[in-house]
């Protein structure tokens, strides 16, 4: 039998030969293991160990790629692409990192809740209002998930007129933070802005919802040229993009509440304000009959208190004139005399009951 | 219906506020008050039939997002 003849390589091209072996046998390949001898090199390099009981392989990426912080005893599952060096040693390329298990995603998330919030990221000075009822909106989310129909129900039912812009993107899984950054990127660069950008997502796992608290997403968030309302999951799930943005929603329904206001209690104001004008005019008719009433009151009063005056002052007149009366001053005695008093003359003397004739004999002054 | 209306409901709702003040203000005259009470109750059903009338425009944004550009 005839010997296969063996094949000969040069070191670099067995290298080469290898990796091109490995890339199309494993193109992207998921590790699971535990991060060890983690450390980051002139702010670029990412080196790590991953290892199980029964192994270890060296890590590499670089820090832009690194979405969620790891340390050392986390455990994570890599995307990556094995690789041999050309100094010979095996290693692997990651191209994404995220981490495994609830435990390992909420250190995670602490973690980087911690550098955010270290930066004033979630402070509450940096939030935003939202306006009153935005005519345009522009919302992030899966056109399938049932989170996005509830909120355009609930926004459907609620008020109406709105221009609402849909960007189809993927709510979850290592391609979802970059498809909604490019969506926040689209709306932000709109020569006619959205007056609000809203991030919908129904609810989920933990895993499901570790999409929304990935670093670059998170700072893009809260770089957004116009104001965010994030929406994810439940309401017991927070996000690290829930607490970036200028105001959280507990689900997408609650977005929608929070988004525009209810048609049926603007109707139900109105027909309040308008029942609310007849009890007015009903009391401005009675003010005015009791104005009427009161002024009519006081006029009354007026012309008794000048009768009143004039009664007594003619009663005082009478009294008076009574006083005046020739007769009462006969009464007392006095008696009055009529004609000429010159010696001689016969003259009337009238007392209060005769009446005397007498002739003057003398006049003298007194 | 357009956004565009969305802005007449608010002018209309701004004069039914209007009118309304007028009622309590020192301005009240009962010679005007039936006047101004026909012209807040047209108000108030123009407003309820624009709300009611009121429909979302719902665009999906035809670029894709699953690849950097």
């Amino acid at each position: 039998m005839e010997k296969m003849p063996s094949l000969q390589f040069s070191v670099s091209d067995f290298i080469a030969l290898t990796n091109q072996t490995l890339e199309y046998a494993y193109p992207g390949v998921e590790v699971e293991g535990e991060v060890a001898s983690f450390k980051v090199n002139q702010d670029k390099y990412v080196f790590f160990d991953l290892k199980d009981k029964g192994g270890s392989i060296g890590c590499f990426m670089t820090v832009w790629q690194l979405r969620v912080p790891i340390e050392d005893g986390m455990k994570v599952i890599v995307t990556a692409t094995p690789k041999l060096t050309q100094w010979g040693k095996f290693s692997l390329t990651v191209r994404a990192v995220r981490p495994s298990g609830e435990g390992n995603l909420k250190k995670s998330f602490e973690l980087l809740r911690a550098k955010l919030d270290n930066e004033g990221l979630f402070a509450v000075e940096r939030k935003r209002s939202l306006p009153r009822l935005p005519q345009h909106i522009g919302v992030i989310s899966s056109t399938q998930a049932a989170g996005y129909a509830d909120f355009i129900k609930i926004l459907d039912d609620r008020w109406g007129g709105l221009q609402v812009d849909v960007t189809q993107v993927q709510v979850q899984g290592t391609g979802a933070p970059d498809q909604i950054i490019r969506a926040l990127n689209y709306f932000n660069s709109r020569k006619q802005l959205p007056e609000v950008i809203v991030i919908i997502r129904g609810g989920g796992s933990a895993d499901d919802l570790s999409a929304f608290n990935d670093e670059p997403l998170v700072r893009e968030i809260a770089k957004s040229r116009v104001p965010t309302l994030v929406g994810v999951g439940h309401e017991v799930d927070v996000s690290l993009a829930d607490m970036v943005a200028d105001m959280r929603a507990a689900t997408p329904s609650n977005a929608a509440q929070i988004l525009v206001p209810d048609r049926h209690d603007t109707i139900r104001e109105v027909r309040y304000q308008l029942q609310s004008l007849l009890p007015r005019t009903e009391q401005a008719v009675q003010r005015y009959h009791h104005d009427i009433h009161r002024q009519l009151e006081r006029s009354i009063e007026a012309i008794d208190r000048r009768y009143a005056y004039t009664s007594e002052r003619l009663g005082s007149l009478q009294r008076v004139l009574a006083e005046l009366d020739p007769k009462k001053v006969l009464a007392r005695g006095y008696a009055l005399t009529r004609g000429e008093i010159a010696p001689g003359k016969l003259i009337e003397i009238e007392k209060s009951d005769i009446l005397i004739t007498a002739e003057v004999q003398h006049v003298s002054k007194k | 219906m357009s956004a565009k209306n969305n802005l007449k409901i608010s002018e209309k709702t701004a004069k039914l506020n209007e009118l309304v003040t007028w009622f309590d203000s020192d301005d009240f005259e009962l010679e005007q008050a039936l006047d101004k009470f026909t012209e807040a109750e047209k108000l108030a059903a123009e407003i309820e039939h624009d709300l009611l009338a009121l429909k979302n425009n719902i665009e999906i944004v035809k670029a894709k997002f699953n690849e950097a550009e």
